[in-house]
């Protein structure tokens, strides 16, 4: 050790862990048991769940293998030392308009269940306005320190999760889970698209990649932070289809909140739990939003080294509320959202698979890997 | 002056060999104060003489009067001129063998003596020496040791430091009695060259630490450093933080158990206060007594503290918020009576509970100026009648004068002064964001205050370690204090050469 840092510039594998947690973890869980419940019957769901997952693990794998492989690089360094430098420009900008709608979009769902849980007169525009100012204080520090920011914030999002869980215990009925395996397996596997879609965001450690200081132990870290996102989604679903059988969840628009609706505080010091729980929730959809933020500008960044980073805060912030503001609808905005899952699939997965398999045969390693 | 100074060789920088000259000189220099004493005494009785010089108010007579003059007096042969003894030799005499005093000092440059006298020293002249003895006598009226007012405890040692620095350094000493405990000492301040001293203890801090901290003292320049406040304000890693980054105590045994734990302390002459560094948010709100209670007794009243914090942080806003932007959330019944107590009141929540608040910050700082007997009696008067007429009058509701009351009690349970001023502030903040916002304003807010620290770093140690970043094995001392058997590593946080404080297993017998 030279000198007295914890360097600013250095993500460690706990950081890592929190932070692919904190990613996924975000607005789908609040979502998918309905999606799931709307396309398989009964309590099958969570065939859909379990393959879905699978599926985000092995990605998970292969992406944790090529920043295994490429130590110490962003992705920009890696898709150039692959393929070339033009490659590596493209594969930064569509990284970074993903990633930018992203933004958009979680602010304006925030703004949406805000205004169902939390409002009733406070407009959307201002909900955003404060929310995406937050976010900019978040994004203007070092990337870092926001990965670090996790650590913090995701034990007190599982703590209010896990609460609003047990707290249900009493009404489960497990009747409503039967019967079982009654779903036809072309509709397991649409329910599955559905979950993919809630497993997306973990892909940005792939520009993180590039402090993290201990390259070996990153593939344990990605698989340790996407099998609590997963074991929350099994719980959620299970506990929602269980109390709510699978009609009413149908229906329902956000039933993971409506779990917490049911909750009744002990001592009574509180009524309307789900206004709580909501507003804790709040914590995840800002570390999800700041984090998609700040990869957005590490993109650019890589596009355009001069720039400053408050620069590009300054110049997107405006832009990215233009564009949350856009759709005027709740089912416009899951039209935006399903299209930007699209987008994470192709860009977020597609191409680091490819990458890996570029690299492999033509058999480049990044400097200083071991194996 | 230039003429006869043009005399010596050695120009005017360096003591004269003639006495009176050297006494009109640093009469001239002093510009002749009316506490300057100079007192000419012939050595032995004999036509040898010498003179005295100090400063009557910052010099022990006692020491003077029994240690130098009355053994010069008595001193025999080497006053008389004709026995035989070079001048040096003379002065070596009267340095080794006449005067009683442990401290004694050949100098010959003008800027030594001239400090030695301001520090309270006496100054020696002999006749025809060019070199002057400085002789310690520095002596000042000190308070005696008490325990310290603002960080009173149940349970721990009734000592605190005092003002003079050379008895903080002595309590630290004598608690730590390990040849690696170091003093570095600097002097502060251009014109009030006061003594500063950095402690640590070497093995066990991280050497980044301490090559840190010297490097931002070095940088110091100012006239006065009056308090170690100045210090800190100077040093600091961030000036737009309203979290204290160095931690100040009166403790010695607060001071020793850092020391200990791999920090370094900066103690500064002219103030009790000593600065810990660095500091995490943690230490912010431990305080020594919840190590010497029972662990379980330590880690409930640790417990409380956290809450106490949370309470002094977001209670007003939780009340505006309710109030105004969710009474759903309210239960039923409480809602009514809320309702009910809120029926006269022309205000909206924020509007009253600012004016509670800011109230009650009135009275606090009313309390600290008025003279300690009657600070009580307006502390009473004030909260209790203001409140209650308050009530009466219809400005506030009871409710209100409930929620103020429970959040001012959180603020005083939090043990840094400080931080407590630091969570004051921050209570406006949120109450404003509540005003606005309702709970997602408490929520942003809460987030930016993340932020804030997360970022945040005192000396290159992040400011919420040991969470972010994780170090586990100290959280055994973090939320729970950990029976005392089991706190045998030294915080891993702090990166310390030496990790073990404890032996595992006890000593076998």
């Amino acid at each position: 050790m030279k000198s007295f840092e914890y360097g600013d510039r250095e993500i460690g594998t706990a950081e890592v862990f929190f932070g692919v947690s904190n990613m996924v973890i975000g607005f789908w869980i609040l979502t998918l048991p309905r999606s799931l419940a709307t396309i398989t019957n009964s309590s099958d769901g969570w065939m859909s769940i379990v393959l879905g997952g699978g599926a985000s693990l092995a990605i998970g794998w292969l992406i944790a293998s090529l920043c295994k492989r490429f130590p110490k690089m962003g992705l920009m360094e890696m898709t150039k030392s692959v393929a070339n430098r033009a490659t590596a420009n493209v594969v930064a900008m569509l990284f970074a308009c993903y990633t930018f709608l992203f933004v958009s979009y979680e602010t304006r769902g925030l703004a949406n269940i805000a205004k169902l849980y939390l409002f009733d007169r406070t407009p959307e525009e201002a909900i955003c306005l404060f929310f995406l100012l937050v976010v900019a204080y978040g994004v203007a520090g070092s990337s870092a320190a926001l990965l670090r920011l996790n650590l913090v914030f995701l034990p007190i999002v599982l703590l209010i999760l896990l609460l609003v869980l047990a707290m249900n215990i009493p009404f489960l009925n497990l009747n409503n889970l039967k019967p079982m395996f009654v779903t036809d397996w072309k509709d397991l596997l649409k329910g599955t698209k559905d979950t993919v879609f809630s497993f997306l965001g973990f892909e940005v450690i792939l520009f993180y990649n590039a402090w993290i200081n201990r390259p070996q132990k990153v593939r344990r870290a990605v698989l340790g932070g996407l099998t609590i996102p997963f074991t929350l989604y099994l719980l959620v679903f299970f506990f929602v289809i269980g109390i709510f059988g699978s009609e009413v969840t149908k229906n329902t628009l956000y039933p993971t909140a409506e779990l917490a609706k049911q909750v009744e505080i002990p001592g009574g010091f509180f009524e309307r739990f789900e206004s709580i729980f909501f507003t804790i929730w709040t914590i995840t959809l800002f570390s999800t939003t700041a984090m998609a933020f700040d990869v957005t500008i590490i993109a650019l960044r890589s596009l355009f080294p001069k720039t400053k980073r408050i620069t590009w805060v300054i110049a997107l912030c405006p832009i990215a509320y233009l564009a949350a503001m856009q759709p005027q609808s709740v089912t416009e905005l899951d039209i935006l959202g399903k299209w930007i899952s699209y987008a994470a699939i192709a860009i977020g997965w597609g191409i680091p698979s490819l990458l890996l398999g570029a690299a492999m045969m033509r058999g480049v390693r990044g400097n200083g890997c071991a194996s | 002056m230039s003429e006869t100074a043009s005399e010596d060789k050695r120009g005017e920088n360096y003591v004269f060999s003639d006495m009176q000259e050297n006494i009109g000189h640093i009469r001239r220099m002093l510009g002749d104060p009316a506490d300057l004493v100079i007192r000419i005494i012939s050595i032995g009785g004999g036509e040898r003489s010498c003179a005295l010089v100090f400063l009557s108010g910052l010099s022990d007579k006692a020491v003077i009067d029994e240690q130098i003059v009355r053994q010069i007096l008595k001193a025999g042969r080497i006053g008389q001129e004709d026995s035989g003894l070079e001048i040096s030799e003379v002065l070596g005499g009267l340095r080794n063998e006449t005067m009683s005093v442990s401290q004694v000092l050949e100098v010959n440059l003008w800027s030594d003596v001239i400090k030695a006298v301001l520090y309270g020293d006496t100054a020696m002249f002999l006749e025809g020496a060019d070199d002057a003895l400085l002789v310690g006598t520095q002596n000042w009226k000190e308070r005696s040791i008490e325990e310290p007012p603002t960080e009173a405890l149940v349970r721990g040692p009734r000592e605190g430091f005092t003002e003079k620095i050379e008895t903080n350094v002595g309590l630290i000493r004598r608690g730590i009695r390990d040849m690696n405990l170091r003093f570095v000492s600097y002097t502060i301040g251009r014109r009030s060259r006061k003594t500063l001293i950095l402690t640590y203890i070497q093995g066990i801090i991280h050497p980044g630490i301490v090559e840190e901290a010297r490097r931002r003292l070095d940088t110091i320049d100012i006239d006065d450093a009056p308090e170690s406040g100045f210090i800190e304000q100077w040093i600091e890693d961030s000036f737009l933080s309203p979290f204290p980054q160095l931690l100040h105590t009166e403790r010695p045994d607060k001071v020793r158990a850092a020391l200990l734990q791999g920090k370094a302390v900066i103690m500064l002459e002219g103030t009790p206060f000593a600065l810990i560094l660095p500091t995490t948010f943690v230490a912010l709100i431990q305080s020594p007594e919840d190590y010497y209670e029972r662990w379980m007794i330590g880690s409930l009243i640790r417990l409380l503290r956290y809450f106490a914090v949370f309470i002094a942080l977001f209670l007003p806003s939780v009340y505006i918020a309710l109030v105004s932007f969710h009474p759903g959330m309210i239960p039923f019944k409480l809602a009514f009576s809320i309702a009910a107590a809120r029926e006269g009141v022309p205000f909206p929540a924020v509007i009253e509970a600012l004016l509670m608040e800011g109230t009650l910050e009135l009275l606090r700082e009313a309390g600290i100026r008025l003279p300690k007997p009657i600070g009580q009696t307006i502390g009473i008067v004030g909260g209790l009648v203001i409140g209650e007429a308050a009530v009466q009058a219809g400005v506030v509701s009871p409710i209100m004068v409930i929620v103020v009351a429970i959040t001012a009690i959180s603020s005083f349970a939090i043990p840094s002064y400080s931080a407590g001023i630091s969570f004051r502030m921050l209570r406006f903040a949120t109450m404003l964001a509540a005003a606005a916002l309702g709970l997602f304003g408490i929520i942003l807010t809460f987030i930016m205050i993340s932020i804030h620290l997360v970022r945040l770093k005192s000396f290159g140690m992040p400011y919420s370690t040991p969470v972010a970043p994780m170090f586990t094995s100290d959280w055994r001392d973090l939320v729970v204090r950990s029976p005392v058997t089991f706190l045998t590593r030294r915080p891993q946080f702090m990166q310390t050469k030496n990790a073990n404080r404890a032996s595992k297993r006890g000593k076998r017998t």
